[in-house]
């Protein structure tokens, strides 16, 4: 018994095994090849590049991303980039809770596995503590790899070149990324005669005025979940904009100054009071989601948000959507956030592989391949959080903007311009953990199981010992 | 015949566990990697001081054991009705496997989302038009623990109820007529003929269902991520947030040990309980 | 009856609200109060099979991984359980007892060990490496299973075709295993439904080769909006083998569960 099963398991096995491939080769064709016999690529706006695309040629790199549509555009026209190198290209999907820690388990066994990923900024300065990717200045300086001229590094976003610098040395590269601006409905306002808030005060009172929970209107809201990325997302911008600074004179992170603990203060009443009650656990998809179902008058959060409200299949706010910058703190100052998704390289692999996955991220952010993945891309959904300032004036992508909101470009790009600071959030190798802890204090905050400022003195604590190295 | 896969199974499985205790013996945070160093028993006792810890001890300990109570209490319930419609049957029993085959990461977001939602789910739009008002199902602590508790139960009941079903499917029905005829009641038909014979069935059914609550992690992560705050934290959950999330390896190693421990000494004594019947 | 319907209700309601949703176009889903009259469309089902992020190259991987996973448990588990029943070793108790226990160690505190070695061998992201984990996991439980019921069949079948000349190998076949077609029958739901729904595994040691339907549903979870309609979909979708693989092993489940559990009673 035991000879005979054992020889049709393995069999049987390989059998369905060729079944999926076949299946699936059958299943993913039809649709890729409708792209690839749509045209032989047009490769010319690359091979104007002074370097030599092919020099890595037969490589074949692994890149991790997370399931969204400017990722989705740019797997599609990944095809030109294969033709165009000869270097093989595979994509792994991981949802955005566990892209960080599967990468950080490949970068610190060194197993080698990812070569690039969508990497958080945030992240940049545990890998530079750690040496697990590597500093990008002699790839962009080397011309046998970048034509400078034709690259135009400088034209990507300055706020977020310089998000992913530590200590003045690049880390990644910039593939798209967003700001948080203020969002609301500018139908009800102008039916109130209200402007968009300037002021902390502002938003308040625009709130009250068109708080109306009866009738299933919220005035205005943040978004509560707890997390790194999520609520601690959101509470930089307000601690900041009251004044709070991370670092105490001694240099030491410190997180429960009377500025915090204002900021955080007003954080929990004016969600209390305006925001829906889910809010608390609510993280921008969902705000988004709401907004869009015509219950939400004005929130922040990022302005990658317009793929959801401005989205006529989804959307039953068109063209009532207005769009301004952060609101002034009580020291005139605004906050905005710096969010991009960089691109590093793994330290872990081969020289060759390296410079292969130069040569990918090179593509990724040059300004042609950001136009054929946005106004330039034959599907649905085109990307428009481009990371060329230059590109954000062309009058294609102007006219793809169109239908947003109103002053949507213009805020923003003033967002960028004038409210980001590099230093918004601690860049410290422990950043994580921080993140983490304090993400899910201020949730205890929102909900009112802890007071603010016990919330905030027992986030000190716990910061503390997590900077001691516990 | 056993001998080999024996081998190979004790290896793979004993392997990583000495790792794991090896691990809970160091600092090791994935921040500072060189950083690491044997700390001892230091993990283990940052644990017993550790309020977040005993929270979610207890936590665990209150949800594992009402869900199982639960989903039997509801799932014999329901058996024992069905069983008394024989033609209806298989409608009960084909919508009882649905539940139990849907991923528990969805039946997480879905519950969240589309149902749980204060002022948008249909739960909350169902709890108003009964008069009960809408509450904060997820995002106030006490509710928020009452609500995991319900999402498991809800998914896992159908399981206890197949289950039973099938037990109690098997029972001779003379032995029922015996006792209808020395004029015993419903009541004492049950508890002194149904309950002893299907007794082994029950151990074996919270057995199984024990240890998958004491292991939820899915839904629970998709649901609520352990909040508000820490409010839905059950060690399992504790020890992924601390060694992922904040990357501490060592202490989040020492959580999973416990729970290992606990979970084997709960079992050690369910089995007890079935050998002893 | 009354009762039963309105209990049964608490269980068809929310399947049967996904099975709505995934009808919906995305305005529709959010809209309050929900609605139950709308005009249905297949464009999610559409979208979710045939679209640009389809989930066909998932399914397949799924199917392999579940079917690889739950063939080889039962190949090895069936005569380990075996053994175990019949042959009188001395630490039968106690070892038992451990194969249970080494399953329920957290997984969490597996997924580093398992990725350093997987990656040693340069198993990573491949069937083999993700299968043999998975067999960690499984085949425990698939012996802790199959040994109660082995234990349960009686001896003097076998015995009888002892006599009758029959090998060893031969009495194994075919005279116990169709008892315990039953088991074997719950064991392969329970394996192969385990390994379908495992989401934390299968996404840190899989990757762009092996990327099972439990990490395309975060596909539709992505960092700009949820898509619930094509979400509900591919749920529903992906629930289809697992209910398939149940119904046809539902005569053999019933009577499996039943035999274990109670004839060991009677028997006293």
């Amino acid at each position: 018994m035991k000879k005979n099963s054992r020889a049709t398991g393995p069999t049987r096995r390989r059998v369905l095994q060729q079944a999926a491939a076949f299946g699936s080769a059958i299943a993913g064709a039809p649709w890729i090849a409708r792209y690839v016999h749509a045209q032989s690529f047009d490769l010319g706006a690359y091979q104007s590049a002074k370097i030599n695309w092919r020099i890595a040629e037969g490589q074949s790199i692994n890149v991790a991303v997370i399931p969204a549509s400017y990722f989705d555009n740019l797997i599609a026209v990944t095809p030109e980039f294969e033709a165009l190198t000869g270097i093989k290209v595979r994509y792994d999907k991981v949802p955005p809770g566990q892209i960080r820690q599967k990468v950080v388990l490949d970068l610190s066994s060194k197993t080698g596995n990812i070569s690039t990923h969508a990497g958080d900024p945030m992240y940049l300065p545990l890998y530079a503590a750690n040496k697990w990717t590597e500093v990008l200045e002699p790839y962009l300086n080397d011309p046998q790899l970048t034509d400078k001229g034709w690259f135009r590094y400088e034209d990507i976003f300055e706020a977020w070149r310089k998000a992913d610098m530590i200590d003045g040395k690049t880390y990644a590269i910039p593939y798209n990324g967003e700001m948080t601006i203020q969002t609301y409905r500018k139908d009800l306002y102008d039916a109130k005669g209200l402007k968009a808030a300037e002021t902390f005060d502002e938003i308040v009172s625009n709130a009250k005025a068109i708080h109306n929970p009866a009738e299933r209107l919220w005035g205005f809201c943040l978004r509560g979940m707890p997390g790194a990325g999520q609520n601690m997302y959101i509470y930089p911008s307000i601690s900041g904009a009251f004044g709070a600074k991370w670092f105490d004179a001694a240099g030491k992170i410190k997180v429960n100054s009377p500025e915090a603990l204002a900021a955080l203060e007003w954080y929990v009443t004016t969600n209390n009071t305006y925001a829906p009650q889910a809010a608390q656990n609510w993280n921008w998809p969902d705000i988004a989601d709401a907004f869009a179902q015509g219950t939400i008058g004005c929130y922040i959060d990022g302005h990658s948000a317009v793929t959801v409200i401005a989205n006529p299949e989804r959307s039953k706010v068109m063209g009532k959507i207005g769009f301004a910058r952060w609101p002034k703190g009580p020291g005139g100052k605004r906050v905005s956030s710096i969010w991009n998704w960089a691109m590093p390289i793994n330290a872990a692999m081969p020289e060759k592989a390296r410079h292969a996955t130069w040569l990918f991220i090179q593509w990724a952010a040059c300004e042609e391949t950001q136009a054929r993945t946005s106004y330039k891309f034959k599907g649905p959904g085109k990307r428009f959080d481009l990371n060329r300032l230059s590109m954000w004036k062309l009058p294609d992508y102007l006219e793809t903007m169109k239908n947003a909101g109103s002053n949507f470009v213009k805020a923003s790009l003033d967002s960028l311009d004038l409210d980001t600071d590099v230093d918004w959030r601690p860049r410290v190798p422990q950043w994580p953990a921080i993140g983490e802890t304090m993400g899910k204090i201020i949730q205890s905050a929102l909900v009112g199981q802890v007071k603010p400022k016990q919330a905030l003195d027992d986030a000190q604590q716990q910061v503390e010992r997590i900077m001691s190295g516990a | 015949m056993a001998a080999p896969s024996v081998a190979v199974l004790i290896a793979s499985t004993t392997l990583p566990l000495v790792y794991l205790v090896w691990q809970s013996l160091r600092s090791t945070n994935l921040a500072m990697p060189g950083m690491d160093h044997f700390v001892g028993a230091e993990n283990y006792l940052r644990l017993w001081h550790d309020g977040r810890f005993w929270d979610a001890f207890g936590f665990t300990i209150i949800y594992t054991g009402s869900t199982v109570g639960l989903q039997l209490v509801l799932g014999l319930a329901l058996a024992l009705l069905i069983l008394q419609i024989p033609r209806a049957q298989w409608a009960f029993r084909t919508v009882a496997i649905l539940p139990i085959v849907l991923s528990p990461v969805v039946v997480g977001l879905f519950w969240r989302t589309l149902l749980l939602t204060p002022d948008f789910g249909i739960v909350d739009f169902a709890s108003r038009a009964l008069g009960l008002g809408s509450h904060n199902w997820l995002g106030d602590p006490l509710l928020a623990r009452i609500s995991v508790t319900a999402i498991h139960t809800w998914q896992w009941t159908p399981f206890v109820f197949l289950y039973l079903l099938a037990a109690l499917s098997t029972l001779p029905a003379d032995l029922y007529e015996a006792a209808r005829i020395d004029r015993a009641n419903a009541w004492r038909r049950f508890t002194n003929i149904t309950l002893p014979l299907i007794r082994p069935a029950i151990v074996m059914v919270v057995i199984l269902r024990m240890t998958v609550a004491l292991s939820a992690f899915a839904a629970i992560y998709a649901a609520t991520g352990g909040g508000p705050g820490t409010a839905t934290e059950i060690i399992n959950l504790l020890a992924y947030r601390v060694s992922f999330a904040e990357l501490s390896l060592g202490y989040g190693a020492a959580v999973a040990v416990v729970l290992l421990v606990v979970t084997m000494v709960v079992a050690a004594l369910l089995f007890r309980l079935r050998r002893a019947l | 009856m009354v009762v039963a319907a309105m209990l049964l209700s608490i269980w068809v309601v929310p399947i049967l609200w996904a099975i709505i949703t995934s009808l919906k176009n995305e305005k529709e889903v959010l809209a309050y109060p929900p609605t139950v009259i709308f005009t249905p469309t297949l464009h999610n089902f559409h979208e979710v099979l045939f679209g640009p992020t389809n989930i066909v190259s998932y399914l397949t991987s799924s199917i392999v991984l579940a079917t690889s996973t739950t063939v080889l448990t039962v190949l090895l588990a069936v005569p380990a359980a075996y053994s175990f029943a019949r042959l009188k070793l001395p630490a039968k108790k106690p070892m038992s007892f451990y194969v249970l226990a080494t399953q329920l160690v957290p997984p969490i505190g597996l997924i580093i060990p398992y990725y350093l070695i997987l990656n040693r061998v340069g198993w990573l992201d491949s069937y083999k490496g993700l299968v043999l984990i998975y067999l960690t996991f499984s085949l425990p439980f698939a012996i802790w299973l199959l040994v109660s019921y082995f234990e349960d069949i009686p001896r003097e079948m076998e015995e009888a075709a002892l006599i009758d000349r029959a090998s060893r190998l031969q009495a194994f076949w075919h005279v116990v295993l169709p008892q315990a077609r039953g088991a074997i029958g719950v064991t392969v739901i329970f394996v192969f439904l385990n390994a379908w729904n495992e989401f934390l595994f299968a996404v840190v040691l899989g990757g762009s080769n092996v990327s099972p339907v439990t990490v395309a549903m975060y596909n539709y979870i992505n960092t700009e909006q949820t898509q619930w309609a094509q979400l509900a979909a591919a749920a529903l979708i992906a629930m289809l083998p697992v209910i398939a693989l149940g119904i046809a092993a539902q005569r053999h489940i019933v009577s499996g569960l039943s035999a274990g559990s109670v004839k060991g009673v009677t028997r006293r």
